[in-house]
């Protein structure tokens, strides 16, 4: 049996049939082909698939499909426009990609953030990304990268943006 | 070498665009007409006999196009060292998650829920976990014909340990446990496989060693190696553990039932359950000194688990037994190795490869001779450290060698001198010291060697083709940066190709921290050749004798005339017009000073370059919890010229991180052959309230073998973190950790006797 979800994904209206068991996570993936989030653990605690529902983050992998009937879905696809986000070139500038996997989930985590405490110190930030883990990096270069999109871009994340999911 | 343009330059990862906007195309984002999703049925059993086996109302599931088993493959025995391997489980199970049947099918749910409607009964056999149970007389065998459970055995002997260990003036002895971790990488293994009309197999996958893969996969599935073809995409991570594994040739069996393209990617579970975590050891360890602290002899004795099959257990269980013995001027050596065969998941490569875990017990014991003596003990490492120019006692020659300087501008950054006098309770700092190898000759057979291509075209896009590969590290930006310098031409210019072997050169891979001094040298001697080629264009059109010309920044002149340059897009299209639009293509090669070691006495250079490091952490422990918070890190790395050094600086925090976790957080439990905690839910790894700013220091001595005098880092980021952890419990409580990770309750136990003496 298949139910109907409207949702919007990176401000885009989507209508679609689905198994009323189906993730999130399989739904922007599989269904709508958008491979950006990633799947890690599939139990919501690596963070990869952290998408902003609402502006709130989530864990994509843990939110079933039926759940954001009538709601806004932002994906590391919509983050940015034609230019890059202050958070993706922050991130680019201070080496904090490495593999990339978990970088989609970082910058959701960190967008969800940021929008409400734009004037975090280095503790917030961590503890704001407790829920992701990233395997490569150790982290330093995440927190600094986050610390320069929230403090060195000419207009304030928070400012600018708070209203586009 | 002050004139260099981009090498020695931090740059961001060329690809960095790609990732933080989400257009990466992973291994598991990968999309093929037609493909069909795969999923695995695992053991649930240790040992057991396969007594019945039935795919029949899987196969006739809707939605459902193939179900394999043993019977579906060729049913020969190989593997990548020994031949214990079989495609899927043949009559017996010999691990929890051996691969017994697997299914493809249209989406991912019918795979998985195809999975239960495969009926299998077993019948449990006795089994064995602990190689050290394995090796007694009356164990379980885990194959019929390995007596002993014997996989391999390693021994290296040289000088008189026994006379130097009697002649000394203190032994220093002890056992010490390294446990069973997990590579974590946040992409889990897998492939997407697809067959063409002539049989011809393509495998995408996220591997480290793209070609030697393909040799023992060829071997598998019984065809040529030319009819197998391996494209590697981006991929999440490795840290040792991609290589050789079952997943792939599961996706490829698939594939060829259902003659349609199959992604087999592992659940988290699965890769829990079946990647190929690090080999754990037990260690006896005997070390001697002299009054002042010049080390006398070493003796030791390493029983490594290989798990159910052999990967690469028994090369790492060698490494631990010999590779320290060149970090000091050791004279008398002898190790014994075992490598053991259990009921449990094969183990291989991780991270430090066997040195990680005898570097632990190494500088462990250095820290309680330090004590003993009442040596600093950093002034012991210096005491008995190797230096430039100094072959070691297995031959190694080491060219240029930075571990004095790690350890002075480490320990005057952690401001060592002052925290080891002023004592806080609960509180320590610790040191801990390592060598490695930058390549390494012992571990294939061969031959030695990497090599690039560079093709340019008539638009003037540059590619560098290599045989490596890039798991996230940021190879492709070293190379493109050792190629644009070499070439004098903007970073920008430069794109690194996928590693396929269909086009690709032929390259060992990434591993034993050699790819940025093998495959560095490969590209950088293809960079050489292609500029030649354009300095002879350039030449004509300057009039000038091609040894004369020079580029910078794009523009080719003639030396001395930077004033009267051509663009390089000036000079290709002059280039390729002359010989018809064909591109510029230029192969070069590196062949490295090195030598298999002789297999009795192990006496052989086996690398071109040997990096160091020094790294010191301080801690705080709960007396009452036995918790142990890091709270400064200071690593200093001889890595010899940073191409990168932001990247570098990358490795160094993660490598660090990793250790960390391994001190103080990770460990696969196994009870009675079942894993315990196959999530990471339950099997955490550090998170970013878990490691501290990591302070990394680059020592950057000029090494002439590498390229631009790069040695290379991947490793030793992680070998010395578990020991100045430990070294640093140690001196804020007086507790020597001999078993890894560290046991909250045995600390606090061992705290409390202490307060109470």
């Amino acid at each position: 049996m298949k139910v109907p979800l409207s949702f919007v994904l990176n401000g885009e209206e989507h209508f679609l049939m689905i198994r009323p068991n189906r993730t999130l996570l399989d739904v922007i993936r599989v269904d709508l082909g958008l491979t950006g989030t990633k799947l890690g653990c599939g139990q919501g605690k690596c963070g990869a698939c952290t998408v902003l529902l609402n502006g709130e983050p989530v864990n994509a992998c843990l939110i079933l499909a039926p759940q954001v009937n009538g709601k806004e879905v932002l994906t590391v696809e919509g983050l940015g426009g034609d230019a890059l986000h202050p958070l993706q070139k922050a991130f680019v500038e201070k080496g904090a990609v490495q593999c990339g996997y978990c970088t989609p989930g970082m910058l959701m985590t960190a967008k969800g953030f940021l929008n409400k405490h734009p004037h975090p110190t280095k503790e917030d930030i961590r503890a704001a990304i407790a829920g992701n883990l990233c395997r490569c990096t150790g982290y330093k270069n995440i927190a600094e990268a986050i610390h320069s999109a929230a403090y060195e871009s000419g207009n304030s994340p928070a400012d600018s943006e708070r209203d586009d999911v | 070498m002050s004139d260099l343009h981009v090498v020695g330059k931090s740059y961001p990862q060329i690809d960095a665009r790609e990732k933080v906007t989400g257009t990466t195309e992973f291994v598991s984002d990968l999309v093929l007409p037609n493909m069909l999703f795969g999923r695995t049925l695992r053991s649930p059993y240790a040992h057991a006999r396969i007594v019945h086996l039935d795919t029949s109302r899987a196969s006739k599931m809707p939605g459902v196009k193939a179900v394999v088993t043993y019977s579906d493959t060729p049913g020969i025995k190989f593997g990548p060292r020994s031949n214990d391997w079989t495609i899927m489980a043949c009559e017996k199970v010999l691990f929890e998650g051996d691969e017994v049947a697997a299914v493809a099918a249209v989406d991912e749910d019918t795979a998985e829920e195809a999975l239960d409607l495969i009926r299998v009964e077993y019948e449990e056999i006795p089994a064995v976990f602990d190689p050290m149970d394995a090796m007694q007389p009356e164990a379980p065998l885990v194959h019929d014909d390995k007596p002993g459970n014997i996989a391999f055995e390693y021994k290296v002997d040289v000088g008189d340990v026994d006379e130097a260990l009697k002649n000394s003036y203190f032994v220093y002895e002890d056992s010490f446990y390294t446990n069973q971790v997990y590579q974590a990488y946040l992409e889990p293994m897998g492939a997407v496989a697809a067959v063409d009309l002539c049989g011809r197999l393509t495998l995408w996958t996220g591997t480290q060693i793209p070609n030697m893969m393909r040799m023992t996969y060829a071997r598998a599935l019984g065809l040529p190696p030319e009819q197998i073809r391996v494209v590697v995409p981006d991929y999440g991570g490795a840290f040792g553990a991609k290589m050789e594994n079952n997943v792939h040739l599961v996706a490829a069996v698939l594939a060829q039932k259902a003659r349609r393209p199959v992604k087999l990617m592992n659940t988290r579970r699965d890769d829990f359950l079946a990647g190929n975590p690090r080999v754990p050891m037990y260690v006896d360890i005997k070390l001697g000194v002299t009054a002042d602290g010049i080390l006398t002899g070493k003796d030791v004795r390493v029983v490594g688990g290989n798990g159910a099959r052999t990967i690469y257990a028994h090369a790492i269980v060698a490494t631990a037994c010999y590779r320290v013995d060149s970090l000091y001027r050791f004279r008398h050596v002898r190790a014994m190795g075992h490598t053991v065969y259990t009921n449990t998941v094969p183990t291989s490569c991780f991270r430090g490869f066997g040195n990680a875990q005898m570097t632990f017990v190494l500088e462990s014991a250095m820290d309680a001779i330090a004590e003993h003596l009442s040596i600093d003990p950093a002034e012991l490492r210096l005491k008995n450290g190797i230096g430039s120019g100094e072959v070691s006692i297995h031959g190694w020659r080491i060219g240029a060698s930075g571990l004095a300087e790690c350890v002075e501008r480490a320990t005057k950054a952690a401001d060592w001198a002052g925290k080891r006098s002023r004592r806080e309770p609960m509180r320590g700092i610790g040191l801990a010291c390592c060598n490695h190898v930058a390549g390494n000759r012992g571990f294939v057979q061969e031959f030695d060697g990497g090599a690039g291509m560079v093709r340019i075209g008539r638009d003037g896009r540059i590619t560098v083709y290599h045989g490596e590969s890039d798991m996230g590290q940021g190879q492709k930006t070293t190379f493109a940066q050792i190629v644009a310098e070499r070439l004098g031409v903007p970073l920008e210019l430069i794109v690194v190709a996928q590693v396929d072997t269909d086009v690709s050169p032929f390259g060992l891979g990434s591993f034993a921290t050699r790819g940025t001094i093998m495959g560095g040298n490969g590209v950088l001697a293809a960079a050489a050749n292609a500029f030649r080629q354009l300095a002879e264009v350039a030449g004509e059109m300057l009039e000038a004798a091609p040894e004369d010309i020079v580029s910078e920044n794009g523009m080719f002149f003639v030396m001395g005339a930077p004033d009267q340059g051509i663009p390089f897009m000036d000079v290709i299209e002059a280039a390729t017009r002359k010989q018809g639009g064909a591109p510029l293509v230029a192969t070069g090669h590196y062949i490295p000073p090195t030598e298999l070691p002789n297999p009795v006495t192990k006496y052989g250079n086996v690398a071109p370059a040997y990096p160091f490091a020094c790294q010191i952490a301080e801690v705080e422990v709960d007396p009452d919890t036995g918790h142990v918070t890091v709270v400064n890190f200071v690593a200093a790395h001889d890595v010899g010229r940073a191409i990168n050094p932001m990247a570098t600086e990358g490795q160094i925090q993660g490598g660090v991180a990793q250790g960390l976790g391994w001190t103080l957080m990770e460990n696969m439990v196994v009870n009675e052959g079942r894993v315990a905690n196959a999530s990471f839910l339950d099997y955490e790894i550090p998170g970013p309230l878990d490691v501290p700013d990591v302070v990394p220091i680059l020592v950057e001595p000029v090494e002439p073998e590498g390229p631009y005098g790069a040695k290379g880092i991947g490793e030793p980021a992680l070998n010395p973190s578990m020991a100045a952890i430990t070294n640093a419990i140690y001196n804020a409580t007086g507790v020597r950790i001999n078993r890894l990770p560290v046991n909250h309750q045995m600390l606090v136990r061992e705290i409390k006797k202490r307060d109470h003496s």
